[in-house]
């Protein structure tokens, strides 16, 4: 793993289409290690879409191309040799809508590391599970439930709980959609705390409706409109000093 | 007048009380329909069904009740006269009311008018003659008695015609007037038509309740009938059956037991590990264009009549089993066998099983797919481990759905697998199984008293309860299921 301030992800000159629609028109971004980095924009602008460019979530859509170079620790993604089954387990992903497996909640954090053959006794694998728990904040609720369904836990708990599950895979990086835009307050602090204890181990990446919440949980911002990457930056320095006007009118409420 | 004739005279008043009760209502509002509560097409709703309905319900009570009122009146008749002590009275009831029927004819060819009908006397061969040909059988030649009889019933079916009539109209103009009367600009007609359709609805589903039990209350009645002259114990501890048209046979259910599920065994195994597959594949893997063709191909195959798949074993499967497998290794020689038919029928549920599991697998939400891929898992991972478990509720419904179908299927049956009732473990034998047996009990010389026949009412109960607890399994299994991952 590179430093702190080393580049994890490298984009450049990214295209995606639908179809026949130009979902993502030559977007360039370079992604940090050990960083929270927001994505924000109006609803449609794309910043999903490349979300899931970074783990080649998009191949499970018939219909949608990618083109240009994606580089993960300097190796291209989407090259030939590369086996997106294995890209996602280093590139965990975390989606808008919790998501548990019908399965217990041992089970659901134990997923990963059971498909990947992360670890080799009962012991460890319960070791592997307690942490990831304990990572995303759940552990002390649940410890005492863990072969209760996921799916029977709260909202905020069920997003908690993929995100253990995500953990638990032992990712570089973390893919974010939107994870806090089915949650009530509280659980979205928690979640926000949460990504930024993350940093220490991860590369965060979050999409984002919320311009409070990526100033408050991000280092660095990019802001996307009609497909096309506006601005990219210290968070600080998007929502204080933006330097393009489509930027300054999203910040200030004009547009969105 | 007949009752179709008057069916179309209640639906003409209806109608006209559809267009009066428009009017009366736009007029109220005077012209202008904003007025009213309802929309003027309401109120004439309201005016139709208030005459149409309780006229027709009158008339159905009526075509219910009078052939009972007037037949007891004539079999008090029969039973006064000391003449008929010999023959059962409901014998002649039916040659009274053949009698009728033939006169009946006559009148209506023109053959005999009503005057000469009067003057007919009961001259015996005569009136049979003339009553064969208007292509009505009599059994012996027509007595005095049965013709005075005849002559009341149609005089009293006469009057009864007539009297429905005038009390249907009656009904018809009686609601249409009170349902006119009724309408103002307040009027909530609107709302009369929603009970309506709800009473409607109520109606329909109560059909299937009301079916089910009748269909439970008329088994139930002839098994205890059958259980009156047949021991019980014979019936469910016994291992053989042959029954014998003189008396004395053994009517055990077990080897037909054994049959049903032996062959259902047989075709689950084959069908739902292979359409559960190929149900996986069309949702999971198939493109959509592939999908789109394969599944309606599918669904074609699940609507092919069971007596051609019976065709295909008897032709087909049936032969090239023997010739292929039970000749050369010594298994036996019938190419009818548990084998043949229960392939068959395996290959006839496949269609169903995979149909039904692959709308459920696709109903499985998009989100644990993303949620399994985006962890690293590959697509049999994901089917495996993720989709199963969360479509399994919907999948065992299917195949309990399939396995209800195996064990009530017949045509299959009788022409793949035979009609031997045995019990044995070599599937390249001939056996039979319930349905096969209900039906060869009740065809040909049916008198529903003898236990050789009325034992089918008794299998045929048995399968139900049998059917009924499997359902109730799939009920306890989904809901056990459901509690763990909804």
């Amino acid at each position: 793993m590179s430093d702190a301030t080393g580049l994890k992800i490298a984009a450049r000159d990214v295209d995606v289409f639908y179809g026949d629609h130009h979902a993502i028109k030559d977007v360039s971004v370079a992604i940090a290690d050990r960083t929270v980095t927001a994505f924000i924009g109006p609803s449609g602008c794309g910043k999903s879409t490349f979300l899931r460019c970074l783990n080649r979530m998009n191949d499970t859509i018939d219909v949608c191309r990618v083109s240009g170079t994606i580089e993960l620790d300097g190796e291209d993604i989407y090259d030939r040799r590369v086996d997106p089954v294995q890209l996602r387990a280093r590139v965990g992903m975390v989606f808008q809508k919790p998501n548990p497996f019908p399965k217990s909640i041992f089970d659901n954090v134990a997923y990963g590391p059971r498909i990947h053959g992360l670890t080799r006794s009962r012991g460890e694998l319960d070791e592997v599970v307690e942490n990831a728990l304990r990572r995303a904040a759940l552990w002390d609720e649940v410890k005492d439930r863990l072969s209760a369904p996921g799916t029977g836990l709260s909202g905020g708990q069920q997003q908690r709980l993929c995100i253990a599950r995500a953990v638990a895979t032992a990712p570089e990086v973390l893919l974010m959609d939107e994870p806090c835009s089915a949650l009530d307050p509280i659980a979205t602090a928690q979640i926000e705390e949460l990504i930024d204890e993350l940093r220490g181990n991860f590369s965060v990446v979050i999409v984002t409706h919320s311009m409070q919440q990526a100033a408050r949980v991000s280092q660095r911002t990019a802001f996307f409109h009609l497909g096309d990457l506006v601005e990219f930056g210290e968070t600080g320095q998007i929502f204080t000093n933006p330097q393009d006007p489509r930027t300054e009118s999203y910040i200030t409420g004009r547009i969105g | 007048m007949n009752s179709a004739s008057l069916l179309l005279i209640v639906f003409a008043i209806a109608l006209a009380g559809w267009f009066l009760g428009r009017r009366r209502a736009l007029a109220m509002a005077g012209g202008d329909a904003r007025r009213l509560h309802s929309l003027s097409g309401h109120h004439g709703q309201a005016v139709f069904l208030f005459a149409a309905v309780p006229a027709l319900l009158v008339m159905f009570v009526w075509l219910f009740v009078q052939p009972i009122v007037t037949e007891a009146r004539i079999g008090d008749a029969i039973r006064a006269n000391g003449l008929f002590r010999q023959i059962s009275p409901s014998l002649v009831m039916s040659d009274v009311r053949r009698v009728a029927h033939g006169l009946d004819l006559m009148v209506d060819r023109g053959q005999i008018d009503e005057k000469g009908l009067a003057a007919l006397g009961a001259d015996g061969s005569e009136l049979r003659a003339r009553l064969g040909r208007v292509g009505v059988a009599v059994g012996g030649n027509v007595g005095g008695d049965v013709l005075a009889a005849a002559r009341t019933l149609r005089r009293d079916n006469h009057r009864g015609a007539v009297g429905m009539a005038v009390a249907v109209v009656a009904v018809a103009l009686a609601g249409l007037v009170w349902s006119l009367s009724r309408i103002s600009v307040e009027f909530r007609a609107r709302n009369v038509s929603e009970n309506f359709v709800l009473t409607l609805f109520f109606g329909a589903s109560l059909v299937a309740v009301l079916t089910t039990i009748g269909i439970v209350g008329s088994l139930l009645f002839e098994t205890v009938h059958f259980f009156r002259i047949y021991p019980a114990r014979d019936f469910f501890f016994s291992f053989t059956w042959s029954p014998q048209f003189r008396g004395g046979s053994d009517l055990g259910i077990w080897p037909l037991l054994w049959g049903t599920l032996y062959v259902s065994l047989v075709a689950l195994i084959l069908a739902v590990p292979v359409g559960l597959m190929s149900a996986i594949y069309l949702s999971e893997y198939a493109s959509k264009p592939l999908r789109a063709v394969v599944k309606p191909l599918l669904e074609i195959l699940a609507g092919i009549p069971t007596v051609v798949y019976g065709l295909f074993a008897l032709m087909t499967v049936g032969p090239f089993l023997r010739d292929m497998i039970a000749e050369p290794m010594g298994l036996g020689s019938s190419s009818s066998s548990v084998m043949t038919g229960g392939l068959v029928m395996g290959i006839m549920l496949i269609p169903f099983v995979s149909s039904l599991s692959d709308d459920i697998i696709h109903a499985v939400p998009q989100g644990l797919r993303d949620g399994s891929f985006g962890l690293g898992a590959t697509q049999s991972e994901t089917v495996r481990q993720v989709i199963l478990p969360a479509a399994l509720p919907g999948i065992v419904g299917a195949i309990l759905l399939a396995a209800s179908r195996a064990i009530g299927e017949t045509m299959i049956v009788v022409m793949g697998v035979g009609a031997a009732a045995r019990m044995g473990l070599n599937p390249f034998e001939a056996m039979t199984t319930i349905t096969v047996k209900i039906v060869s009990q009740l065809t040909g010389d049916t008198e529903f008293a003898s236990p050789e026949t009325l034992v089918a009412f008794a299998l045929a109960m048995a399968l139900f309860v049998f059917t009924l607890g499997l359902n109730v399994v799939a009920l306890v299994v989904v809901r056990k299921y459901r509690e763990q991952y909804e």
